[in-house]
């Protein structure tokens, strides 16, 4: 507590925490917004309006990018920072490098999110950056990596809080899984096209060897990471179980690696590479699941808190929504489920529900908790907060449902047979079917931005009135001067 | 459960660290139904191992036991460990739905045209089969119900046959693809002559148009100048070998002649047809689709439309 009491933004480096914090919610708008108009376009397609740089081709890579790498690495950069600083008691390494880290990751998202819309890409899902951004992807990367060892290797503390392993592990196995996947020859030095190193299966196992991971690591490990801090800081209890987290955190990092080829089954993958994809994702289930017990478990003792907190009843969701589809990809991965569900909306209506639920969910609740300490104030409104934490959920619960209508439903319409044992639907029958659970879909899509947009509101109102606070305090210092 | 829960916790001790000043850790053990169900999915795995293809050994894999796929290539019984390419090649030789159409299949190749056409049953089966294959490759353009677009693709549900309407017809038309072609006569002609051509075309189908131009249009349709004759004949009935249409009998495929209320509408569609020429292709589905495929489709499309 000592350490505490010393004001924590002079202790820490906080200015570039603030720096990723805000970026985070530009990006997650900007994303979000672009995720909802691409949505529209399916349900609508005369909104294509016949522009290249908004057709659906290109804004989908826009919206993945700038809500992953944008938004959740923004949030990652951000919380990441703030805990490691916070559990080890040391200062950021170098606020220099830290800063570089800032603007290289921000230009990297601008510029990946304008070369897709001029039509630049990889056309590698979620790592569309053509090879000079992933060149700078790599050295930001580097940097990050440095900055967070060299600040774990100054704590004042003796032992490792759970979280940084998190946060290690992900900075670590997204160095591999860039690198690897982005291996590719440019076509000349002064273009910016080029083409991958791999070929045929090869090329389609890499990219979702990347693709799988990039969920695990990125979007799992990493806000677990979130989680281990946020949410027994928030309770004000201990974390649950030490014992669980070690377990679970190393049967999630050995078992995460093999999973990639479950998004390649019924394809030309060897059958053995399929059947080991299947059942270490089964073999995943628990593992996961670890984490969520952890989490919710850590409450126990304080469920009263759920009542009167919202910042707590988001972070809670979140782990409900990780513990649904952590359940719902394993399920999805079994060969025989798979052949209905692959190539269909489902797909969608998983990554979201763990998108949406655990990624954003947790991104929300931890910063509504980080952000008034790292500007040394009260957040604007709490009441703002829990009109965000139900327009979230609505909005999910209304996507997913679309999303598993439009997904089961087209798997049920593609396998159909009449009595002739002919095929009963036409493939565009299939797709017209589509357009209902499409506008729901967009409609929860527009439930969640909404949200997004209540809760920039109130992170602007709070900074605003950090300002104004310390304004005040250093009028009254000078006003103190002055007489004396 | 969760009161069992907080008792134990109140025995756990913390691990006796703390972080940021109150972060710390209980040491509970882990949940037992958690670690039974951890186990009971590695045991699901390693059982799922034994039957199917799993690990990489040397050059080879694990090719999974008492799992294996027998079927039949040639008369010849084979027998593989499970793979979804057997998978597949079994499932089309004896899943449910293979069989009933395998069994009409064999049907339809053995029957000629005529005696397709004369049995309900077989044609109930061809109604089944090109929902999807009409549906899936033909639809796109010429429509779910074969009504085309008007001045891109023929009406398929009509009377009115360019390549004509017999069963062989159509079935080359679909094997083999058509070219449709008219030249532009944008050069040759003059608006006047156009003007004229145009309102000679819309009189063999019925309409009134003035005398003078009518005789001067008729002139350019069967004298050399024109030359139209050479496709469409001089009575203006079309040629099937050509594609040429048909034009005396008010049905028109390019020209949008019925969206027009007044002569001098229906001519201008007409003089903009004459004067740009048509350049329409129809692929050939020869090596798309299979000899049943095309003759299930040539049976449909000769049903869809009245075929001759």
């Amino acid at each position: 507590m000592a350490q505490g009491a010393v004001l924590g933004t002079q202790q820490y480096n906080y200015a570039v925490i603030r720096k990723f914090s805000v970026m985070a919610l530009v990006w997650g708008l900007l994303g979000m917004a672009a995720g909802l108009y691409a949505a529209l376009e399916l349900a609508y397609p005369l909104l294509n309006m016949g522009i290249p740089e908004i057709t659906f081709g290109r804004l989908r890579p826009v919206h993945t990018t700038l809500v992953i790498f944008g938004f959740g690495g923004s949030a990652l950069f951000a919380t990441s920072y703030y805990v490691v600083q916070r559990t080890c008691q040391a200062r950021l390494y170098s606020d220099s490098l830290a800063t570089f880290t800032f603007w290289g990751w921000q230009s990297a998202v601008a510029l990946g999110a304008i070369s897709y819309m001029l039509g630049y890409t990889q056309a590698k899902e979620y790592a569309e950056f053509e090879w000079p951004i992933d060149l700078l992807i790599t050295v930001v990367w580097v940097a990050y990596f440095w900055v967070y060892v060299q600040t774990l290797k100054r704590r004042s503390q003796p032992h490792i809080y759970v979280a940084n392993w998190f946060y290690l592990a992900f900075i670590l196995a997204t160095a591999i899984l860039h690198i690897f996947n982005n291996i590719s020859v440019p076509v000349g030095m002064f273009t910016l096209k080029s083409y991958s190193m791999y070929s045929g299966v090869q090329d389609a196992m890499t990219q979702w060897w990347y693709g799988h991971n990039a969920v695990g690591f990125f979007l799992t490990a990493a806000f677990l990471g979130m989680m281990y801090y946020f949410v027994p800081k928030q309770a004000g209890r201990p974390v649950y179980s030490y014992r669980l987290s070690i377990i679970h955190f190393w049967a999630l990092s050995f078992l995460y690696m093999w999973v990639g080829a479950h998004h390649l089954h019924w394809t030309a993958l060897p059958d053995w590479t399929s059947t080991l994809a299947a059942t270490f994702s089964i073999m995943l289930l628990l593992p996961s699941w670890g984490g969520m017990i952890n989490g919710i478990m850590t409450l126990s003792g304080a469920w009263n808190k759920l009542r009167t907190d919202p910042i707590m009843l988001f972070l809670i969701t979140a782990l409900s929504f990780y513990g649904m589809s952590t359940f719902e990809g394993p399920l999805m991965s079994l060969k025989s489920v798979n052949a209905l569900s692959h190539y269909t909306d489902w797909t969608i209506g998983h990554v979201h529900s763990g998108a949406l639920g655990w990624v954003a969910m947790i991104s929300f609740g931890s910063f509504y908790h980080m952000i008034p300490r790292l500007y040394d104030t009260k957040l604007y409104s709490t009441r703002l907060v829990y009109v965000h934490f139900y327009l979230a959920t609505i909005g999910i619960v209304l996507y997913i449902t679309a999303m598993w209508v439009a997904g089961i439903g087209q798997g049920l319409l593609l396998r159909a047979f009449d009595d002739f044992g002919s095929l009963a639907y036409t493939f565009i029958e299939t797709v017209s079917f589509l357009h209902k659970p499409y506008v729901v879909r967009a409609l929860g899509g527009g439930f969640f931005v909404s949200g997004v947009l209540v809760m920039a509101y109130n992170i602007f109102m709070t900074i605003r009135q950090a300002s104004r606070e310390e304004a005040a305090i250093e009028a009254k210092l000078a006003a103190k001067l002055a007489r004396a | 459960m969760s009161e069992t829960k907080t008792k134990q916790q109140g025995a756990v001790q913390t691990t006796g660290h703390a972080w940021d000043g109150d972060i710390q850790e209980f040491n509970n053990p882990l949940p037992r139904w958690w670690l039974w169900s951890f186990y009971a999915t590695v045991v699901f795995s390693v059982l799922y191992w034994v039957i199917y293809p799993a690990w990489p050994v040397g050059k080879g894999y694990t090719t999974g036991w008492f799992n294996d796929i027998t079927y039949t290539v040639n008369g010849e019984e084979r027998s593989r460990h499970w793979n979804t390419r057997s998978l597949l090649i079994k499932d089309m030789q004896e899943g449910k739905e293979a069989l009933l159409t395998q069994e009409y299949m064999q049907k339809v190749e053995a029957a000629d045209y005529q005696q397709i056409l004369a049995d309900p049953d077989m044609m109930t089966f061809v109604r089944s089969v090109t929902k999807g294959l009409f549906g899936d490759n033909c639809a796109a353009c010429h429509g779910a119900g074969g009504a085309g677009v008007i001045g891109l693709f023929p009406n398929l549900a009509d009377d009115d046959w360019l390549w004509g309407g017999s069963v062989e017809d159509i079935q080359n038309t679909i094997a083999l693809g058509r070219n449709g072609y008219m030249p532009a006569f944008a050069r040759t002609l003059n608006e006047e002559q156009l003007d004229d051509v145009s309102l000679y075309v819309l009189s063999l189908s019925g309409h009134e148009v003035p005398a003078d131009k009518l005789m001067r249009g008729k002139q350019l349709f069967t004298g050399e100048a024109g030359g139209c004759y050479y496709c469409h004949t001089a009575q203006g009935t079309g040629l099937k070998s050509q594609g040429a249409a048909n034009l005396t009998d008010n049905i028109w495929t390019i020209a949008d002649v019925p969206s027009q209320a007044e002569l001098a509408g229906k001519a201008a569609v007409v003089k903009e047809v004459i004067r740009n020429g048509v350049n329409r292709v129809m692929p050939a589905w020869e090596n798309r689709l299979d000899e049943n495929q095309i003759k299930l489709l040539t049976v449909y499309v000769h049903e869809l439309g009245g075929g001759q």
